[in-house]
């Protein structure tokens, strides 16, 4: 009698402290879920990597403003859009206002996962990057940070080589790379992203686009002359050794970091260069280095690729009233100005971007602003809601084709096999 | 008739959490891997039975990543048991700092994986990898090596780097085991004048056999599940991927829910053939008589 | 011999110390690097210069810093509830599995232990549209239940294991002497386990230590968040910090190295004192 009392005592303890457990945590979330459906009207969540959250002071400052409370949920970048997927396959909604990089537009578009936005033809001339986020004549996202292709060499190395000359063209580039080689000066001058991720993608797209103004035809297919001629110029940058043998392999990031550590003198790559040449924590070579307008195929390029990142509002959102309003405080050209302060974002608006530049805040810009204005995007339809598969395949092709196991031909064969494969499931 | 009641209600709390969290979401998983079900596709979701499955077994890319992921497992395995008996048999050694020797024998399971992707990334990488300044500075080779830069060679460190993971979990299972073993054993077998290889064979790798199965099971699971390793050293690279690799890919990238639960079932499915197979062999009740 | 067999330990204990220590000396290195000086081919395997800039980030109180410590709070707490939950329900599973005879005993015995072959990947979306639906979403408590999901099968199958090496003739000799079978489980079984429980709750604090798939789909806020995830988030704009990252690293060897050496010290102190067995 005695040992099946302790016992079921024993098993009750056990099943108590569990369910206790699963009580109080139940009781805690209805707590919570009731505070927010009693509040509903005034607080919402917001979901960004850890650049794109605003100080604790903007955000009180918001709160008075609008009555709005906003809780933050800082995600890494890579890990947003799987959050975001995992809650819309539960058919919930992550956040009230999300992260939209330009290359998800496409899939979220598709997907329906953004409420549409309305955006002042004002707002719209201001922010050329706009046009990245617009489908079907639909904004579904507001830029916040601006990043597009810009171009930056090492004059002092450039200089050694014996070229004094700012260099216009590809051409012009490649020439100079091979001086900087032979000359000694040094051995890998050309920094690019050649492993497989996505910036080895966006390598080729801005390198089409730069020298002949068109990447894709108006069906979605590659424009074959122009891929194909961006594709030969990067196997020759790869033959001739004239990007390092790491770049292969290691990250994008890495590869362009280069041109701060000292191996590489030339580089197309982030806008957020520009105040990284000037880091001596991150920048062995202080000074050295200008931002320049893209080359093109004669003369400096027409059109520059935007690759900047958004903030929209989730379609499953219960409180789209408040997170508009949110996201028309944070991309406001006041906003602009602060997080360029507290977050050193780039402005989307080129009213404000011309503005830091002429008071000084932004430094040693060179041509930042002029590029700014030559922004367009190079998709003729929009993003297409096949990108992310479109872009593993760019990747995987150039990859292999750095790696010695493809030539750029066949390279080209693969991506647009895969590309016309991708357009006919649509 | 309590009595008989008694054992399942012991084993209630177990087999809750067991249920509700593991069996009732993979049943879920696997009608998931029924449908055609594309995020991006919002209106055309629905049952296509063994299509996704047939779909994948029919593409040479299945294939590939399954090739890669054999090679993972066979050297995995191998490697992380002989490397965790040693070093597990090597700690059970009493000295002064064994404290500490276990203490760093732990640690490279510890370090979170993004911390362990970032440090072998620099280790492996050709022009300021450590591996290459050390290989330079002694003078082996004048040229950086391309650790990474082919299918078998980037394979190859891949699985290494799951093994120095790895080793920690199977040399502590494999203490464990050793500690099981009462000592009155030995002391008979050295009275019947058993050699040590004798008493090894005899006695202490069969009674370890069971926890071995637990080790072997559980870094097998691990071999068939790597990931973040070689994301670290190859990005999304086609060239070393492996199935759990397509399925994340196709789950999380192309947002292929349907297909890429199908793919997780395959692992799944490869995963319990294994599994199945040590458990009939290594996980037997040992009896002690 | 006795030379030969001092030999032999030294060169093991050096094998043994270039392969798990080598690594660690590496990532410290990194931490003291500044970053240009990271990506340069040429230089020594030393940096020439050393900063502590990313040490001192994570220690100054700024923001980085103590969202650091606050997720490694939660990852010890994380740890500590899975043990309190998991090492009692682990027991009293592989005592009933494993010394009791009851039908069905085979049959739940393998279902759990075949469980030990399921990937997160395989549960993770039916198990966030679970939790999303019932609002347990974030929830400290519920995240650790679903480690605990996964550490069951191998927990229960080595404490099994383990009882089964205790002779079925001292719980009998309990049995007869009037315990029942709590008693004896408690007084007679669990002392002599102490091995296997310390070694169990050696390998969940290490699991738990490291997880970092299903937080991430799981848990959101400050409140809830491991560290192993705050670390991943130590990027800018587009790059990783790989310094800080490696600083943020090295702290997080701490607790774990602590625990190896609790573990050790109590496991050893079980062995002393003598046991009853064999």
């Amino acid at each position: 009698m005695k040992k099946r009392l302790l016992s079921s005592l024993l098993v009750s303890a056990l099943s108590i402290s569990l369910l206790a457990g699963c009580g109080s945590a139940g009781s805690d979330d209805a707590a919570e879920g009731g505070e927010s459906t009693e509040e509903s009207g005034n607080k919402i969540t917001f979901m960004a990597p850890d650049w794109a959250i605003p100080t604790e002071e903007q955000l009180a400052a918001f709160t008075e403003e609008t009555g709005i409370e906003v809780e933050c949920s800082e995600v890494g970048w890579d890990d947003i859009r799987e959050k975001i997927a995992t809650a819309a396959a539960a058919n919930q909604c992550a956040a009230d206002v999300v992260e939209v990089d330009w290359s998800w537009v496409g899939e979220f578009y598709a997907a329906d996962w953004l409420e549409p936005l309305e955006v002042s033809d004002e707002d719209k001339a201001d922010m050329p990057t706009i046009e990245t986020f617009t489908v079907d004549d639909k904004v579904l996202a507001m830029p916040y940070a601006n990043d597009y292709r810009l171009s930056y060499y090492n004059t002092e190395q450039f200089a050694a080589a014996g070229i004094t000359e700012e260099p216009q063209t590809w051409d012009d580039v490649l020439e100079a790379c091979r001086a900087l080689k032979e000359s000694g000066t040094v051995e890998h001058p050309f920094a690019i992203a050649l492993n497989a991720e996505e910036k080895t993608s966006t390598c080729l797209m801005w390198l089409a686009y730069t020298m002949n103004g068109v990447v894709w035809n108006e069906d979605g297919t590659f424009n074959e002359e122009s891929v194909m001629e961006a594709l030969q110029y990067m196997e020759t940058l790869i033959n001739e050794e004239l990007v390092a043998p790491e770049d292969k392999t290691s990250s994008g990031m890495d590869a362009y970091m280069r041109i701060c550590g000292g191996t590489a003198s030339f580089l197309t790559g982030p806008t957020s260069f520009v105040s990284r040449i000037q880091d001596e924590e991150l920048c062995s070579v202080v000074g050295q280095i200008t931002p320049i307008l893209t080359p093109g195929k004669d003369g400096k390029a027409q059109q520059t690729m935007p690759l900047p990142e958004a903030i929209g509002v989730s379609s499953m959102s219960e409180n789209k009233e408040a997170a508009k309003q949110f996201v028309e405080w944070y991309t406001s050209a006041d906003m602009q100005k602060q997080l360029n302060d507290t977050n050193s974002a780039i402005p989307t608006r080129n009213s404000v971007l011309e503005e830091l530049i002429n008071e000084g805040t932004i430094k040693n810009s060179g041509a930042m602003l002029e590029e700014a204005k030559l922004v367009a995007s190079p998709f003729p339809n929009g993003i297409p809601s096949y990108y992310a598969e479109m872009s593993s395949a760019m990747y995987n092709a150039i990859n292999k084709m750095a790696l010695g196991e493809l030539n750029a031909q066949e390279a080209y064969a693969e991506m647009s096999g895969a590309l016309e494969e991708l357009i006919s499931e649509e | 008739m309590k009595k008989k009641i008694f054992p399942y209600l012991l084993l209630t709390p177990m087999i809750l959490i067991m249920g509700v969290l593991v069996f009732y979401p993979i049943v879920a998983t696997f009608s998931y891997s029924l449908k055609k079900w594309k995020l991006t596709a919002p209106g055309d979701i629905r049952f296509i039975g063994l299509k996704n499955y047939l779909q994948i077994l029919g593409s040479d890319d299945f294939w590939y990543s399954m090739q890669n992921t054999l090679f993972i497992l066979v050297f995995v395995v191998a490697c992380t048991t002989l490397l965790g008996f040693f070093i597990g048999t090597f700690l059970n050694i009493r000295v002064r700092f064994s404290g500490i020797l276990l203490a760093l024998a732990v640690l490279p399971w510890a370090l979170p994986p993004f911390v362990n992707g970032i440090l072998w990334r620099f280790v492996f990488y050709s022009g300021y990898g450590f591996l290459n300044k050390l290989l330079t500075g002694i003078g082996l080779t004048e040229e950086p090596v391309e650790f990474l830069a082919s299918r078998w060679s980037l394979l190859l460190v891949v699985s290494i780097v799951v093994v120095w993971r790895s080793v920690p979990f199977m040399a502590l299972v494999c203490m464990a085991g050793r500690q099981s073993i009462p000592t009155g054993f030995y002391e008979a077998a050295r009275i019947d004048g058993g050699s040590r290889w004798q008493i090894f064979r005899r006695i202490t790798l069969p009674l370890m056999l069971p926890f071995l199965g637990v080790g072997v099971t559980s870094t097998s699971v691990t071999a068939i599940n790597v990931f973040d390793e070689i994301v670290a050293l190859s990005g999304y690279s086609d060239l070393a991927k492996n199935i759990l690799m397509d399925s994340y890919l196709t789950t999380f990238t192309f947002l292929n829910f349907g297909e890429g639960a199908a793919m997780t079932y395959i692992v799944l499915f490869f995963a319990l053939i294994l599994g199945i197979f040590y458990l009939r062999s290594l996980a037997k009740e040992v009896s002690y008589e | 011999m006795r030379y030969a067999k001092k030999t032999g330990y030294v060169l093991a204990l050096i094998l043994f110390l270039i392969f798990t220590a080598g690594p660690f000396v590496w990532t410290f290195i990194l931490s003291v690097t500044p970053e240009h000086a990271m990506f340069t081919g040429d230089g020594g395997l030393l940096p020439e210069t050393v900063i502590w800039d990313n040490y001192t980030e994570l220690f100054s109180g700024g923001q980085r810093g103590s969202r650091f410590f606050v997720s490694l709070g939660n990852s010890l707490k994380a740890a500590g509830l899975t043990l309190c939950i998991g090492i009692p329900v682990a027991l009293v599973s592989a005592y009933v599995l494993g010394r009791m005879r009851f039908r069905g005993r085979e049959l739940i015995r393998s279902l759990l232990l075949i469980t030990m072959v399921i990937p997160v990947m395989a549960t993770i979306i039916p198990l966030y549209r679970m939790f999303a639906e019932g609002e347990l979403l974030d929830s400290l408590f519920w995240l650790t239940l679903v480690y605990i999901s996964s550490y069951l099968p191998m927990a229960v199958w080595l404490i099994s294991n383990y009882f089964s090496t205790i002779p079925g003739e001292l719980e009998e000799a309990a049995l007869i002497d009037g315990c029942g079978r709590v008693q004896s489980f408690l007084r007679l079984i669990l002392p002599l386990s102490r091995p296997i429980i310390l070694s169990v709750a050696l390998i969940m604090f290490l699991n738990t230590w490291s997880q970092f798939q299903i937080p991430l789909i799981l848990a959101s806020s400050m409140e809830t968040k491991p560290m192993a995830i705050v670390v991943s988030e130590f990027v800018t704009k587009d790059s990783i910090q790989y310094g800080l990252v490696a600083a943020a690293g090295m702290l997080a060897l701490i607790p774990p190295a602590v625990a190896a050496l609790v573990f050790r010290r109590y496991l050893v102190a079980g062995m002393t004192s003598g046991s009853v067995k064999g």
